[in-house]
This record gives C-alpha cells, structure tokens and sequence, in this order.
C-alpha cells in the first residue's frame, strides 16, 4: 500500500512543475513542443515556412514565431499550437525581443537594416528603427528602457531608448555580432561575436567595453569556435555561451567573467533557453537534429531529445 | 529578359563569389570550416601517442573502416561499437575514436575542396556570361547588325545562364554533402563514448 501512495503523491505533484519547451525547427518548418520535467517530446506542429527566434509573452498566453520566409511573425496558442493571428514584422525576421511587459516586440530585419517595433495587442507596426547592416541579435535591459540591435556586418552593438526609439549609443565589438543578453541587474551586457570568437562584457552605463572572453578548448581547432547564443542565470552568477560548431557550450563565472568549463552538447549549438526554475538549459543542436538538456546546478548535460530538422531557437513557458 | 538575366547573374555571382565574406573561394552559407578537430566531437581521454599507436592496430583500423562506411546504418554501427567496447577499455576506445576521424576527416577535406572548385567555376561562368551580354550589347548597337552573330551568341548566352542556374540550384545540397559527413562523425563518436568508464 505504502509504494502505491508514494506513486501516487509523484504523480500528483509532478505536473504542477512541468512547462512546455517550445523549439523552432529552421528547416523542419515546425515546431517541437516538450516537457521540461518527462523530457519528452508532446508533438510537433506546422508553424510555417523557416521559423527561427521564438519566445513568448510573459503571461504565458501568446507563442511569438520569426517564420522568416514568410516575412511575418506567426502567433499562436501555446496549449493548442492553433495560430491565433500574426503580426507585421518587416522582411526576413531572424530574431526579435518582447518588452518585459509583453508589448512591444522588437524585430531585427536583416536584409532591410531596420528594427521594426510591433505593438502586440493592436498587431501594428509602431516603429521603423534604421540601424547597421544586417541587425541581428536582440536584447533588452531588465528595467525594459533600453533595447540593444547587433549588426552583422557594422559589427555594432546599438543602444535604443525605448522611450523615443532612437539610437544613444554604439558599440564596436568583434565581427558578426549575433546575440545581446543583459544580466540580472542590468550592469553587465555580454555581445558574442560569431567569427571574431569572443563575448564582448559591456558596462551599459558607460557603453565601454570592460572585458572580451576568449574561448581555447583543447581538441578544437580555433575556426570552430563561433559564439552564438548566451544565456544568463537570473542571479548573474552563471553565463552560458553557445559555441556553434564547436559542439560545446561555455560555463562561465558571471562575476570574474572566467570560463570554467565547456559543456559537449550537439553539433551546430545555436541557442538556449533555462526552465523558470534554472533545473535545466535547453540548447538546440542545428545538425544533429536534437536538443541537449543541461543540468545547470551540476553543470553537466543529462540527456539529449530528437527533435525537427535544423532546431534553431528554444522558449520555455513561465510558471 | 535582358534585365531578368542581368538581375540573376548579379545576384548569383554575388553569392558564389563569398556567401561568409570571410572566403571569396567559398560559396556556402555555411562558414567554411577546413577541417574537423576531435574535440568538437568528444570530451573523453585527450589521445596521446600511445593512444595514436594503438589506432593503427589492425583490429581498430578494421571496425573503424566499417563504422566509416555510411551504408551501414548507425544502429549496426551502436552494436558493433558495443561488442567491441566489451573486449576493450577506454584507451582502445579512445583509438577507436581516434581510426574514425583518421578516416572521415580526409573525406570531408577533399569535399571542402571540391565545393571551392565549384564555387570558382561559378565565378568564372558568371564572368562569362556577363562579357557575352556585352558583346551582344556591341553586337547588337553596331550600324549593320550581324543578325547571325547575334543569334549565335545569344544562343551561347543562354546556354552558359541554363549551366549557371542549374549549378547554383545544386549548390545548397553540396554545400551539405560536408555536414553529412560531420553528422556521421558525431554520431559514432556519441556511441563510442557512451562506453567510456
């Protein structure tokens, strides 16, 4: 009788603290839908043509897709993954960042060099931002005042005021810069470099450069090495950097900025995304067709899923 | 046409001649990666020259020409790396490991090199097509046209354009010819080092 009470205070207990992982499949034109807490896959669902950045609204109510072929963002239900409507996003959306309130969203347009701001109750375009050439990474500051665009080709990271929508300041980092991620408190804002194979650490009070973190894995030869995605845990004391073709992603101390670690995930690691409760960190795997699960306490990966072709981005529904 | 052709030689040139903007022999989108490096594939014993000793060893050298050939499916590919992992210990895995990249990495490089000979061919097919267009131009502006040479070369004009195109539909799947080929690597060594104690 007694084990029969125990199964069943588990299962009880277990869904309350289960949350949908939602990752784009670029060349899938899907997107895979998991459980954070079985690990297994719930299903996988058209969401038209290569979807990439994905996120979702803070409530939890609303699925934000850059389906880039198709020039729009797509919005669906993330219960059902019925799509709701879609909004204006300006051409070839890559990558895009939602206000902490959950409006506006903000679109890097590549091939048009503007931020496109979208006001996602009304579905309308508020704003145009022109910015460098071929915008890309996206971030937001934890206060919601600051917007940060990078710039492919400018190699720019640019500083927006969300408040008149105008570019404040620019930072020259290493080439093709592809991700803007703040810490906690907003005092730190890491910007990885994709071929210069550094995060550039900017102080966003001064917009100076305080620190560039290299990478050196023994067995990788220095071309592989092309940081991506970063990741920040919510107390600032652990970043995470996805090296892309190194296979690998970077632990790092967020309080010296020293790499303590780097963790074999799967090939072609693009970007993650934690669980609320920072158990796990999702990384999608763009050619081995998964995603690796990291156990961010023990900084070790514990399993890895199969998912669509080429996953790209990863969200994780709040509590 | 004249404007549609133009516009597609532009265009496709342009994107033969540096996709990455790192590599102007490179036409992939993909970054050209040279060469592949064991770490990108495994966190294992770093192999040192016992380890590169013992990967010469016929038995080895043997499974891993096996585990290389993509025919065989990577289910078989797991149990045969299983049976051996039985009769084996990390350094022989290690070996193991080190035999299969010994064997796919030079594979991957004569790829890498054939996909720049094509790229190169693009750009020299491109610069062709667009001296044709001006000596149509020529052709075509001069006080008497030479209606036969006219047509002859518009004839060979869009014969070299239906070459170009067709070469540059086909350059997305050999531009991943080299990702299968990592694919394969990867996943041997996912189950080679599922054995490691």
């Amino acid at each position: 009788m007694k084990p029969l009470i125990v199964i069943g205070l588990c299962l009880s207990v277990t869904p309350a603290f289960a949350n949908r992982v939602f990752v784009s499949n670029e060349k899938g034109n899907d997107v895979t839908v998991l459980d954070s807490d079985t690990l297994e896959v719930i299903g996988t669902y058209p969401v038209g043509n290569r979807p990439r950045g994905i996120t979702i609204s803070p409530n939890g109510s609303e699925l934000y897709v850059c389906v880039s072929d198709d020039d729009i963002v797509r919005v669906f239900d993330p219960q059902t993954m019925e799509e709701l409507h879609t909004l204006p996003s300006g051409p070839d959306p890559e990558l895009f960042v939602l206000h902490p309130s959950g409006n506006p969203l903000y679109v890097a347009n590549e091939d048009d060099n503007l931020v496109t701001v979208v006001d996602t109750r009304t579905h309308q375009v508020l704003a145009e931002i022109p910015v460098g050439v071929e915008p890309e990474g996206m971030g937001v500051s934890p206060d919601g005042k600051v917007v940060i665009n990078t710039s492919e080709t400018t190699n720019m990271a640019h500083f927006i005021d969300t408040d008149t929508l105008e570019i404040f300041g620019n930072v020259l980092v290493d080439s093709r810069p592809r991700f803007a991620e703040y810490n906690h408190d907003g005092s730190k804002l890491y910007v990885s470099s994709e071929i210069g194979g550094t995060i550039s650490v900017i102080d966003p009070s001064t917009q100076q450069i305080s620190h560039k973190i290299e990478f050196e894995i023994p067995g990788v030869l220095p071309e592989a090495i092309q940081p991506v995605g970063v990741r920040v845990s919510s107390d600032g004391a652990r970043v995470f950097v996805a090296l892309g073709p190194a296979n690998r992603v970077a632990v790092i101390d967020g309080a010296t900025d020293e790499v303590q670690d780097y963790l074999l995930v799967g090939q072609r690691v693009w970007q993650m995304a934690f669980t609320p409760d920072e158990k796990y960190l999702f990384t999608t795997n763009g050619n081995s067709n998964d995603v690796s699960v990291i156990d961010v306490e023990a900084a070790k990966v514990v399993k890895s899923v199969a998912v669509g072709q080429q996953p790209w981005g990863v969200v994780v529904a709040p509590d | 046409m004249r404007t549609a052709l133009v516009i597609c030689v532009a265009l496709f040139a342009g994107q033969a001649m540096a996709a990455d903007g790192t590599d102007p022999d490179w036409p992939c989108i993909q970054r050209k990666q040279p060469h592949l490096s064991l770490g990108q594939m495994w966190s294992g014993p770093i192999p040192d020259d016992r380890i590169n000793q013992l990967a010469q060893d016929d038995l080895i050298g043997n499974l891993a020409d096996r585990l290389e050939q993509r025919r065989m499916p990577i289910e078989t590919a797991e149990s045969e790396i299983a049976s051996f992992a039985d009769t084996s210990d990390n350094d022989g895995l290690t070996a193991l490991m080190v035999a299969v990249l010994e064997r796919i990495e030079p594979d991957r490089t004569a790829l890498i090199r054939g996909i720049a000979r094509y790229g190169r061919k693009q750009v020299q097919l491109a610069r062709k097509i667009e001296e044709r267009r001006e000596a149509m131009a020529r052709l075509e502006a001069a006080a008497s046209p030479d209606f036969d040479a006219i047509d002859a070369e518009e004839e060979a004009l869009d014969w070299d354009q239906r070459v170009f195109v067709e070469r540059q539909k086909s350059l997305t799947y050999v531009c991943e010819t080299p990702v299968i080929l990592e694919q394969r690597a990867f996943a041997l060594a996912r189950a080679i080092a599922s054995h490691l104690e």
